[in-house]
């Protein structure tokens, strides 16, 4: 493979850090906002990487802890006029809360009945949010004056300032999931993904990492919706349906499952539509082949991640002590 | 009481079309182990096809109109299938090897055409069946005054239940395509082209599917472009309830499916139905965790 | 010689309209928001097909002011977040005012980013009430409010002297705004609201609905959303056997509606709506609707597509008037009278909603047609 080499990965990350990181200076403000939309797309993906694409969860509801956390940002920041940032643990927890009360009973189930809840739990959170569940979700219609975020005295309004806020999320969640990944959880949720049934039986507790890994991928996205909501600054039901959580599934799934891949998948994703515009009436048909075409030209996925390094080395022997070392 | 009875009979109308829908979603799981989402597509399709026939080719007129719907089944059945089999050569195919999500996306990508391409051929605007097409009768059951279309909705997805399950159980072909649902080396071991049992199995789910269509557009007349994806979406549930995979299931879940929604609109809130029909389902697999008639896997600890 | 004397020409003609692209201050850019893909293309696709007819032909007669219309067209596809993009898009083409779009949520999504802008945008079929309520210099829209239309159908139960009536919703933020300014409206009435709930658009089988309505035992329902639903209602209704006078609110009032309900359920259905173009007696309807039959062979299927050319006339007349800039347009625009609008005579208050009273009722006839009914 190609790009199989990891300095090869390593080399193209910083090269992508910087392009990112100059981007804007060459972007009107709608490219700008595309981009910002791509990292918020890129950061729930991440976090929905780690329910899926690390642990194997075959899960289909992620907009529904996005739109927890964007509803606890709105109500807190609209209602009680809390500043966005204090809000944005506030909305982790809300969803990371929610992840767990609904979760705890159903995470044994397998794959494809596990999919099902997860669409049900999207659309429930939907359902209850248009019927303005506890009178203070705003119906259809959502909330609207939702205030700006600012750091510092800062005030963070323009597209760019969300470019760099998004962006730097992105860094900071791409760095802390690449320590997780190589950290006891990493390796417990690989196992578990790669056969659930052997890491039982060495003494895995699979429903615990499962859960660990579905509630922290639900407190991720619950703070996503916080920068959205301050983005947008006017929240609905209509922008947390089930077609949302199937955007961020299918970014994940074709990333392959490496953090470089989830990124250079939310650019094709949510940029690819965007490009099409002038297409109009058939951009989505478009949108639709592509997502065929490029699942047939890559069915593992961009960049799927690469293979631990010990697992070069080591003998399956070896292997079977590393796991006994498990627990 | 006669509220009770008349909402169950609303809830078994219902869930008779999502059976319908769900037979040939099952058929598809039950040997790729493939959620297949452009199914919903396939069925808009069906129903888009069978009105083109019908009107703008003519045939309701040329024809009496029962032989002119037989007609159109078998051609839609035909088409549709026809349609299915490209896809699963195009767009599932290359992916069989590289892990069922992989597949999954790509059905979302072919969902999307689907529904943008009917768009586009058609228009945005609602198509209406012809009124005549429909059986203008009612049966009198226990001073229950019933629509003769339920009737035939409810005994067109019974028959073709009983019809599939005798194929699959009691044919050579049902046999091999159960081979290769439990293994497909094996399978292929035993002198079994997998190829050409998927391609079949991908003739046999949408030319159900197309048949849906149909059925869904004669029975309530209005058809839109983006109908396939509610209804799939409904058909994916009563799947999944009954036990996905398994064909008496699909029909066990899709009437279930209904009459939980009907009466969840008579007793607690129809705005709030869907939520309730969810929750029930997340209830029976706690319970049952591979749905009502599911199989019990080895592999579960 | 004569080849030599065509590629001049040619040339020559590709130079001037260069050239004419060149002269900005000859051209207006104007931006047109509107669903062409999801849920609500077949409104979406009207709307296009409306203001770009009506574009061209300003242009053939010369434009506006001695000014070239550009059309912009961004599509929102009934999603808030895409309708984000499509607004900063079109900031980005510098349009100096936009036409719509159609949904409330949607259209909320896009208002913030054209007010920074100091672009004129104009919702067609945008109804709730708190959209012009924040004080957005740049707002205006040219569909009447929720609470108008709750008060119109309010005034109408009453003359009609319902006493139990069903109220129906679908959770569109239209559809229940509507709902829900009706039920205030009707406060300290003896009208009693004996049942008011949601069904999920986009189904086929409303009979639990239905079946659920009928045992509250209302003499009249007031279905608010939209014209699918509508269509099933009635055809399901009369298939119950049960004949109970129904009514709903604009957004019923779609050419498909009776071939979905069928014309023996449809008939008696009433509901209001401002008043189509083929039945208005003035100059600019019978125009209008003559260039719509000529270009496109068919009439408009909705009042919502209608009303984003009523947009359209607001912002070419600010242009005449030689108003050529967001601020200058909202400043034209605010407290602007008589305008000659497709839907009647149309201006704006200070805070962006269309003033007039132009609720109508349509009630659909024996053979299928919607008549309108004198004025109450």
């Amino acid at each position: 493979m190609k790009l199989g080499s990891k300095n090869l990965r390593l080399a193209a990350s910083a090269l992508l850090g910087l392009l990112i990181a100059v981007l804007p200076l060459f972007l009107n403000s709608y490219w700008t906002d595309v981009c910002v939309s791509i990292g918020l797309y890129a950061l729930l993906a991440l976090s929905l990487n780690l329910i899926l694409g690390q642990a194997g969860i075959f899960h289909m509801g992620h907009a529904a802890f996005y739109a927890i956390g964007a509803y606890t940002t709105a109500i807190l920041n609209t209602m009680f006029s809390w500043p966005i940032f204090w809000t944005m643990p506030l909305a982790g927890l809300m969803a990371g809360l929610v992840a767990l009360v609904v979760a705890r009973p159903i995470i044994h189930l397998r794959g494809d009945y596990l999919a099902i809840v997860t669409i049900g739990i999207v659309e429930i959170v939907r359902i209850a949010l248009v019927n303005d569940i506890f009178g203070i979700t705003g119906g259809s219609n959502g909330i609207f004056g939702i205030g700006r975020p600012s750091i510092a005295g800062f005030r963070i309004a323009k597209s760019i300032h969300f470019y760099y806020l998004v962006w730097g999320m992105c860094g900071i969640s791409v760095l802390l999931f690449h320590f997780l990944w190589h950290s006891r959880l990493g390796r417990a949720l690989n196992y578990i993904k790669a056969d659930d049934v052997a890491a039982e039986g060495c003494g895995v507790d699979v429903a615990y990492y499962k859960l660990v890994a579905f509630v922290l991928g639900a407190f991720w996205a619950g703070m996503v919706g916080t920068v959205y909501a301050a983005k947008m600054m006017t929240i609905a039901p209509a922008s947390f349906n089930f077609m949302e959580s199937v955007i961020i599934f299918a970014v994940v799934i074709l990333s392959g499952g490496s953090q470089l891949g989830v990124l250079v998948s939310a650019f094709l994703f949510i940029g690819l539509p965007e490009i099409m515009r002038s297409l109009t009436e058939s951009r989505m048909l478009f949108f639709g082949l592509a997502m065929m075409l490029m699942m047939v030209w890559r069915p593992q996925g961009l960049l799927p991640p690469l293979a631990r390094s010990y697992e070069k080395i080591v003998s399956s022997l070896s292997k079977e002590a590393e796991t006994k070392g498990e627990k | 009481m006669d509220f009770f009875v008349q909402q169950l009979l609303n809830g078994l109308a219902v869930g008779g079309i999502y059976a319908l829908v769900a037979l040939g979603y099952t058929m598809v799981y039950g040997v790729l182990k493939l959620i297949n989402f452009a199914h919903g597509d396939l069925f808009a399709i069906g129903a888009y096809l069978g009105l083109t026939l019908l009107v703008s080719c003519h045939l309701a007129t040329i024809l009496p109109p029962w032989l002119a719907v037989l007609c159109v089944f078998v051609l839609v059945a035909l088409m549709v299938a026809l349609i299915g089999y490209l896809l699963e050569r195009v767009a599932y195919r290359p992916l069989r090897s590289a892990g069922r999500l992989s597949a999954v996306v790509s059905a979302l990508g072919a969902s999307i055409f689907f529904e943008n391409a009917l768009m586009l051929i058609y228009g945005a605007r609602v198509f209406v069946y012809p009124d005549f097409l429909r059986p203008d009768f009612t049966l009198n059951i226990l001073g229950f005054s019933i629509p003769g279309m339920r009737i035939l909705v409810i005994a067109v997805s019974v028959l073709l239940m009983v019809a599939l399950q005798a194929f699959m159980l009691h044919t050579k072909t049902g046999s091999a395509i159960r081979a290769v649902a439990i293994d497909q080396g094996a399978a292929r071991l035993m002198g079994i082209n997998v190829n050409r049992i998927i391609s079949l199995v991908f003739l046999i789910g949408p030319a159900l599917g197309g048949a849906a269509g149909i059925l869904v557009g004669i029975y309530y007349g209005q058809i839109d472009f983006l109908m396939g994806w509610s209804y799939g979406l409904k058909a994916f549930t009563a799947a999944i309830l009954g036990g996905i995979g398994n064909i008496p299931g699909a029909m066990v879940g899709g009437l279930l499916l209904g009459v939980v929604e009907a009466l969840a609109s008579a007793y607690v809130a129809v705005a709030w139905k869907d939520a309730v029909a969810f929750v029930v389902l997340i209830l029976i697999l706690i319970v049952r965790p591979t749905g009502l008639l599911g199989e019990r896997t080895a592999d579960k600890l | 010689m004569k080849k030599l004397l065509a590629i001049a020409a040619v040339l020559a003609a590709m130079l001037m309209t260069g050239s004419g692209q060149a002269w900005a201050a000859d051209t207006f850019k104007l931006g047109l928001m509107c669903p062409v893909t999801g849920k609500w293309a077949s409104e979406g696709m009207d709307m296009k097909n409306i203001v770009s007819m009506l574009v061209e032909k300003a242009n053939k007669e010369g434009g506006i002011n001695g000014r070239t219309i550009e059309l912009v067209v961004a599509d929102d596809a009934g999603d808030p977040r895409s309708a984000a993009l499509a607004a900063q898009k079109l900031a980005s083409s510098e349009v100096a005012a936009v036409i719509g779009t159609y949904g409330s949520a949607v259209t909320e999504a896009s208002q913030n980013i054209y007010d920074e802008s100091e672009i004129v945008q104009i919702g067609t079929g945008s109804t709730s009430i708190r959209l012009t309520e924040k004080g957005l210099k740049y707002f205006f829209r040219t569909c009447p409010r929720d609470d108008a239309q709750g008060e119109a159908a309010a005034k109408i139960i009453k003359t009609k002297g319902y006493s139990t009536i069903a109220l129906l919703h679908d959770n569109s933020s239209y559809a229940k705004g509507l709902a829900e300014a009706t039920e205030q409206a009707l406060k300290g009435s003896n009208v009693k609201i004996v049942f008011f709930d949601a069904l999920t658009p986009g189904e086929r089988d409303y009979t639990a609905t239905l079946t659920k309505l009928k045992a509250a035992n209302p003499d009249f329902i007031f279905f608010t959303g939209y014209y699918p639903e509508t269509g099933m209602l009635l055809r399901q209704k009369k298939e119950m056997g049960w004949d109970v006078p129904m009514m709903g609110g604009d957004a019923s009032n779609h050419a498909d509606l009776v071939k979905i309900a069928g014309t023996a359920a449809a008939e008696g259905y009433f509901f209001i709506s401002p008043p189509l173009p083929q039945d208005m007696d003035t100059e600019t309807a019978r125009t209008f609707l003559a260039d719509f039959k000529k270009t496109y062979n068919s009439l408009p299927v909705s009042v919502w597509g209608v009303m984003a050319g009523d947009a359209f006339i607001a912002i070419a007349d600010a242009v005449q008037a030689g108003n050529v800039t967001g601020p200058d347009i909202a400043k034209y625009l605010h407290g602007a009278k008589d305008l000659h609008a497709i839907t009647g005579d149309m201006g704006f208050n200070e805070k962006g909603d269309r003033v007039g009273d132009f609720y109508r009722i349509y009630t659909v006839k024996q053979d299928g047609s919607f008549v309108l009914e004198p004025k109450l």
